[in-house]
């Protein structure tokens, strides 16, 4: 899927991909692939812009770990994140029931 | 990448070591799935994305949040402003005019776009109490002043980006 009709969805997806895990950049991206069975196959170095203002928003925190020589950087959802990551779940239900009401699934 | 980012007035060194890990686990990965360095170099490079792209959305998400901040600072002045005009004791409406009118024209020059909106949020204030306070709906011409501010600081923005874009 394009990275255009993923716009308005991606604060919502990763977000519940961080929530399973705290993770750094590659992982969430992996995670976010493996999940949606594929269909989610963004270019990668656009999900960091998100990754970071979600942080500046407050919904996610990260820290600096290393391992095998490499610096990454781990985020984990906030309380405010999981508040938020809520009521943009109530959001997409709302939404997509009304989308499968409309067409009839 | 460092350089696109400078570009564009994004000063992070933390963003590069950040894509720096990524690329180099993009390509473990390659290799680890049976390809030479080259081809999992290329891979790792292809799926990440142009430097030119991750750089420009970098600038586009600041962008929103430095506009949501202005928000809040265009808000918190416009009511800074009603609150002192407001005082029994202020008589002194030039410094409010000149307040609203420097005040809106520093917000127009920093906003991206909506400058009717920037500028409501100065300038919706003061008016919407005194007309709460004297019932007199004329005094909606107040909302003027903002108006001025902002568009003539937002006139200059474009004015100057311009200038950029050509120069």
């Amino acid at each position: 899927m394009k990275g255009e009709a993923l716009k308005g969805h991606l604060d919502l997806l990763l977000l519940a991909v961080i929530e399973t895990k705290p993770a750094h950049g590659y992982v969430i991206i992996e995670l976010l692939r493996e999940r949606s069975g594929g269909t989610f196959d963004l270019p990668e170095g656009t999900v960091y812009p998100a990754l970071h203002r979600l942080q500046d928003e407050g919904f996610l925190s990260s820290h600096w770990s290393e391992s095998g020589g490499r610096r990454k950087r781990i985020y984990e959802l906030t309380p405010r994140g999981k508040l938020a990551l809520a009521k943009h779940q109530e959001e997409w239900n709302r939404f997509a029931q009304a989308v499968n009401s409309t067409v009839g699934i | 990448m460092e350089w696109e980012l400078r570009l564009r007035g994004v000063f992070d060194p933390e963003i590069l070591i950040e894509m720096e890990s990524h690329l180099l686990d993009a390509f473990d990965d390659g290799i680890h799935h049976g390809m030479d360095q080259q081809e999992a170099q290329q891979q790792a490079l292809v799926r990440f994305g142009s430097a030119h792209s991750v750089a420009r959305q970098f600038f586009l998400e600041r962008q929103t949040m430095k506009q949501k901040l202005l928000m809040i600072a265009a808000v918190m002045f416009g009511l800074l402003v009603a609150y002192v005009d407001t005082r029994p004791t202020w008589d002194d409406t030039g410094i409010t005019v000149f307040s609203l009118l420097l005040g809106g024209g520093i917000i127009g020059l920093l906003a991206q776009k909506r400058p009717w909106f920037f500028a409501l949020a100065v300038g919706l204030w003061l008016p919407l109490w005194t007309i709460l306070k004297s019932h007199d709906l004329a005094m909606i011409i107040l909302l003027v002043i903002p108006f001025f501010g902002v568009y003539a600081g937002w006139v200059l923005n474009l004015g100057i980006h311009k200038l950029r874009q050509t120069g």
